[in-house]
C-alpha cells in the first residue's frame, strides 16, 4: 500500500548550520508517529520541510505517492497535510467561527464569492474540537492558552487534511486541557487520521502513538515503539545533552 | 569623462549622507519615517534663519541647523514612534501626515515661495576644466567626513556596536541587557542630525522651498530598495550608483530622463533581487 | 457578517439622503460634496487593498492616474466617446497595476509602501517625458471632454457613482473573499496554512482597488475636464486619500465615504475663519491628532459612543 508520507535523504541547511541531516523515514496511512528530540534537534523544521515554508537543500517529500518537495505551501494543504505551531496563530479580530471559516475556504476566488461559508460545518468543526456554544462568537483575546490550541486544530481539520502534523500540542495547557485534547486526538485516530507528533510531554504522548522517531542535530537516532526508542542509549545521552 | 567624474562625486556624497539618516531608522528601527524629508527642509530653514535672518556666522547656522535636528528626531520618537508601540503601519501614515503638517507649518512661517541661500563657501575653482563652487567641493568634503565618523562611531563605540545588534535581531538584543528604546531614539537623533546637516547642504544646492522634502524622501526611498536594509557599506555604494547614473544621464541623454532611469533601477532590482544588492536575507 | 434587513435599510436611507440633499444645500455645497464623493471612491479603493490587507499603498495616484490620463487621451486625442473611453481606462489601469506592481506583491511590509511610493513618482517623471504631445507634459492636459455641466448634474453623476462603488464594494466585501482579505491583514502565514495562495488573494485585492481607482480616475477627469501631473501625483493628494480612509474607518465602507466628508468638510469649514497657510496647517494637525486618538478612525468613536450610552441607558 501507499504510505502517507515518505522522507527521504532529506538536507537542509541554513547557511553553515545543518538542520536536517540526510533523514528518511515513511509514515503509513493511519499511523500516529511521535518525533521527539530535544531542543534544536529540528523536529519544527521538519515539519516546516514537509509544509514547504522552507525548501529543502535536497532530498525528496513524497505524499500519498505524489512527490509534494518542489510544491508551494498551499498546494501541499489542497494534497492533503497540514500543520498546527507551537505558538497559536489566530486571526486576532475574528472569532471562533470565522477563524474556522478561513481554514474551511476552497483556494477559488470565484467560488469565495459565489458560495455562502457553510455555517454548519463551521459550527459541528468547532464543537468537535471542545468548543461550548457560547465560545463560537468569541474573539482569540478571550480565548486560553488550551482554546487557542483548540481553534488551531479546527482550522488545520477544516483545511480537509489526511496527515496531520501536531507542534508541540500540549504546551502551556492545564492538566484537564491536557486531557481533552489528547482525547480528540485518540477520536479522530479511530475515524483514520494520521499523525506526526511533535512534544516534550513524553507522558502525555505516549498513548497516542503507534511509532516513535528520535532525532538530534537534524539526523535520526532511533526508529521503533515508544519504549524501545526511549530506552535506546544515543536517545538518553542526547537528552541529557552528552551526545 | 573626467568632468562626470567630479560632479559624480560631488552629487554622490551629499546623496549618500541623506540616504544615511533614512537608512538608519529603517533599519535600527524597523519603520519607515515618511516625514524624513521634512529634516531636511527644517535644517535648511534653520540655518536660513539663522545665518541669513540674524546674520550670525554660518558654522553657528549649520551647528544650529543640526541640533534642531536631533531635536527633531527625538521629538518624533517619544511623541509618535512610542506612544505607537512601533507599530510600523501607523509610524507610516502618522509621519506622512506629519510631513504635510510641517510643510505647513514652514509655508505659516516662511511663506509658500522659494528663498535662495547664500552659498555657505563663496567662490568658484576649476577642476579639469569644469567649474565647481567652494561651496558644493566643501559640501561634498564635509558630507564624506561625517559619513566617516558616523562608520567609525558605528564601528568603534559600544552605542554604536549596540545599534547594528539591533537592527540585526531586536529580540536577542533585549535578552543580552541593551536599552533597545535608549538606542532607538540614539539613532533618531543621528538620523535627524545627518538630514538636518544635508538639508543645509542639499539646500545650497538647488533652493529652500516648502516643497523641498519630497525630492530627498524619494531619493532616499530609491536607495534603500536597492540597496536593501541594514549595510553602511551598502547604502554608501548604491547612493553613488545613483548619483552617477543621474550625471551621465543628464550629460549623455536629457536632464529630464534622469528619475526615470532611478525607476528602472529599482524595478531591475526588484524582479532580480527582491531583498536589494546588499539586504540581509531575513530567515 | 451575513447580510441583515437594516443592513439594506441604512442603505436605503443613505441613497434617499442623498438623491434630497440637493434640495437643502447651496450650489457651492454641492460642489464640495462632489470632490468629498470622488474622493470617497478613490479611499474605499485604497482600503480595499490596504485597509483590509494591511499592504499599505502609497501609490494610489499612480492608479488613479492611469485611468485619468488614459480616458483623456482617448478621448481628446483620438476622438472615442466618454462611454468607451472609461472602461478602456479602467482595464488599462488594472493591466499597468499588474505589470508594474507585481513584482512588488512579492515583498513584504514596509518595502511594498516604498516601492508604490517610487512607483508613483516613477509615473510623475513619465507623464512629463515620454510622448508629450498625447499627455500634454508638465503642463497637462485641458478641454477634455466632460460628462455633465453644472453643479447640479455633476453632484448627481458623482454621487451615483460613489453609491455603486460604496454598494458594490460592501457586497463583495461581505462575502468570505473579504474575510479571506482581512485575514491577510491579521495573520499572512495563518493564510497561508489554512491552504490558501495568499499571492491570489493579494493580486485579486490588488486588481479590484486598481479597477476601482481607474474608475474614479476616469470618472473625475470627465468632470474637471482638466488634468495635471503635479495636481495628481502629489504626496499631498495621496495624503488626502489616505487619510480620509484611515480616520473614517479602515477596513469597512462607510468609514472611507464617512472621512472623505468629514476631511472635506473640514478643509471647507475652515476657510472662512483661516484663510491663508494656517488652515493646512491646522486641518493636517487634527488629522494627526485623531489618528493618535484612535486609529481605527471616526467609526470606531461612534461604536464605542453608542455602546456607552445604550449600557448607561438599561442601567
Amino acid at each position: 500500500m501507499t504510505n502517507a508520507l515518505e522522507i527521504k535523504n532529506l538536507v537542509k541547511r541554513f547557511g553553515g548550520l545543518t538542520a536536517t541531516d540526510d533523514l528518511s523515514f515513511d509514515i503509513e496511512q493511519g499511523e500516529s508517529i511521535g518525533l521527539i528530540g530535544p531542543n534544536g534537534a529540528g523536529k519544527t523544521t521538519v515539519f516546516s520541510l514537509v509544509m514547504g515554508e522552507h525548501r529543502q537543500t535536497s532530498g525528496t517529500i513524497t505524499l500519498y505517492g505524489e512527490e509534494i518537495s518542489k510544491l508551494g505551501t498551499s498546494s501541499r494543504i489542497r494534497h492533503g497535510v497540514s500543520r498546527t505551531y507551537q505558538v497559536p496563530r489566530p486571526f486576532a479580530e475574528m472569532s471562533v467561527v470565522e477563524n474556522i471559516r478561513v481554514g474551511l475556504m476552497p483556494d477559488s476566488i470565484w467560488q469565495m464569492i459565489a458560495q455562502g461559508p457553510n455555517r454548519e460545518r463551521e459550527i459541528e468543526l468547532a464543537l468537535s474540537v471542545g468548543f461550548d456554544e457560547a465560545d463560537l462568537q468569541r474573539t482569540p483575546a478571550e480565548l486560553s492558552m488550551g482554546d487557542l490550541r483548540k481553534l488551531e486544530m479546527a482550522r488545520t481539520m477544516a483545511t480537509g487534511p489526511k496527515l496531520m502534523l501536531l507542534d508541540e500540542v500540549f504546551a502551556g495547557l492545564t492538566v484537564a486541557e491536557i486531557a481533552q485534547i489528547a482525547e480528540l486526538i485518540q477520536q479522530m485516530r479511530k475515524d483514520g487520521m494520521t499523525f506526526l507528533i511533535v512534544s516534550h510531554d513524553l507522558k502525555a504522548l505516549e498513548p497516542l502513538i503507534d511509532r516513535t522517531i528520535a532525532i538530534n542535530y537534524g539526523r535520526m537516532i532511533a526508529d521503533g515503539s515508544f519504549e524501545d526508542v526511549i530506552a535506546n542509549e544515543a536517545v538518553r545521552s542526547s537528552y541529557l545533552g552528552t551526545a | 569623462m573626467l568632468q562626470i567624474l567630479i560632479q559624480g562625486l560631488l552629487l554622490s556624497g551629499l546623496y549618500s549622507l541623506i540616504a544615511m539618516g533614512f537608512m538608519l531608522i529603517f533599519s535600527v528601527g524597523r519603520v519607515l519615517n515618511l516625514a524624513y524629508g521634512t529634516y531636511l527642509m527644517f535644517g535648511g530653514y534653520v540655518y536660513f534663519y539663522v545665518s541669513q535672518m540674524l546674520g550670525m556666522p554660518k558654522l553657528v547656522g549649520v551647528a544650529m541647523a543640526g541640533v534642531m535636528g536631533v531635536l527633531m528626531g527625538i521629538a518624533k520618537f517619544k511623541l509618535l514612534v512610542k506612544p505607537l508601540k512601533g507599530d510600523h503601519v501607523a509610524v507610516e501614515i502618522s509621519t506622512l501626515i506629519l510631513a504635510v503638517v510641517l510643510q505647513a507649518g514652514v509655508v505659516l512661517i516662511f511663506g509658500d515661495s522659494s528663498k535662495i541661500l547664500l552659498p555657505i563657501v563663496p567662490g568658484v575653482t576649476y577642476i579639469a576644466g569644469a567649474s565647481v563652487t567652494y561651496n558644493i567641493l566643501s559640501a561634498t568634503i564635509a558630507s564624506y567626513a561625517i559619513l566617516a565618523i558616523l562608520y567609525l562611531f558605528v564601528r568603534k563605540t559600544h552605542t554604536g556596536r549596540a545599534m547594528m545588534a539591533v537592527s540585526m535581531d531586536p529580540k536577542g538584543t533585549a535578552i543580552s541587557g541593551i536599552d533597545s528604546d535608549r538606542i532607538n531614539m540614539i539613532t533618531w537623533g543621528i538620523s535627524g542630525l545627518l538630514g538636518a546637516v544635508a538639508g543645509v547642504f542639499f539646500a545650497s544646492y538647488t533652493q529652500l522651498s516648502p516643497h523641498m522634502w519630497v525630492a530627498p524622501l524619494i531619493l532616499s526611498v530609491a536607495v534603500v530598495i536597492v540597496g536593501g536594509i541594514g549595510s553602511i557599506v551598502g547604502t554608501l555604494v548604491v547612493a553613488h550608483i545613483i548619483g552617477f547614473m543621474e550625471v551621465i544621464v543628464v550629460a549623455w541623454f536629457a536632464p529630464e530622463l534622469r528619475g526615470v532611469f532611478t525607476m528602472l533601477l529599482i524595478i531591475t532590482v526588484l524582479i532580480i533581487r527582491p531583498r536589494g544588492l546588499f539586504g540581509r536575507e531575513e530567515l | 457578517m451575513g447580510l441583515r434587513w437594516y443592513h439594506f435599510a441604512l442603505w436605503a436611507a443613505f441613497i434617499a439622503f442623498m438623491a434630497l440633499l440637493p434640495e437643502l444645500v447651496s450650489k457651492g455645497t454641492l460642489r464640495t460634496i462632489i470632490f468629498a464623493n470622488f474622493l470617497a471612491v478613490f479611499a474605499i479603493s485604497w482600503d480595499v487593498l490596504s485597509g483590509r490587507t494591511g499592504y499599505i499603498s502609497f501609490g494610489h495616484p499612480f492608479l488613479i492616474g492611469i485611468g485619468a490620463y488614459t480616458s483623456a487621451i482617448l478621448t481628446k486625442r483620438y476622438g472615442f466617446e466618454i462611454e468607451v473611453a472609461i472602461p478602456i481606462a479602467v482595464l488599462m489601469t488594472m493591466l499597468g497595476g499588474l505589470i508594474v506592481l507585481l513584482p512588488a506583491l512579492r515583498i513584504k511590509g514596509s518595502y511594498f509602501a516604498l516601492v508604490t511610493l517610487a512607483f508613483m513618482e516613477l509615473m510623475y517623471q513619465l507623464v512629463q517625458v515620454i510622448r508629450p504631445d498625447l499627455t500634454g507634459g508638465t503642463r497637462g492636459m485641458s478641454g477634455i471632454p466632460t460628462l455633465t455641466r453644472g453643479a447640479l448634474n455633476g453632484y448627481y453623476l458623482s454621487v451615483t457613482l460613489m453609491l455603486c462603488v460604496a454598494i458594490s464594494m460592501w457586497l463583495l466585501m461581505k462575502t468570505r473573499v473579504g474575510t479571506a482579505l482581512s485575514a491577510i491583514g491579521m495573520n499572512e502565514e495563518s493564510v497561508r496554512g489554512s491552504g490558501l495562495s495568499v499571492t491570489k488573494l493579494k493580486m485579486f485585492a490588488f486588481l479590484t482597488a486598481a479597477a476601482v481607482a481607474g474608475l474614479g480616475g476616469a470618472f473625475y477627469v470627465h468632470y474637471l475636464g482638466s488634468v495635471a501631473p503635479r495636481a495628481l501625483f502629489d504626496i499631498n493628494f495621496l495624503f488626502t486619500i489616505i487619510v480620509a480612509a484611515l480616520i473614517g474607518g479602515s477596513s469597512t465602507i462607510i468609514g472611507p465615504v464617512i472621512g472623505a466628508f468629514f476631511l472635506t468638510f473640514l478643509l471647507e469649514g475652515l476657510r472662512p475663519y483661516l484663510p491663508g497657510a494656517e488652515r493646512y496647517f491646522i486641518y493636517g494637525g487634527i488629522a494627526l491628532l485623531l489618528y493618535m486618538y484612535q486609529p481605527k478612525g471616526l467609526i470606531e468613536i461612534f461604536t464605542q459612543g453608542w455602546t456607552r450610552l445604550r449600557s448607561r441607558w438599561t442601567t
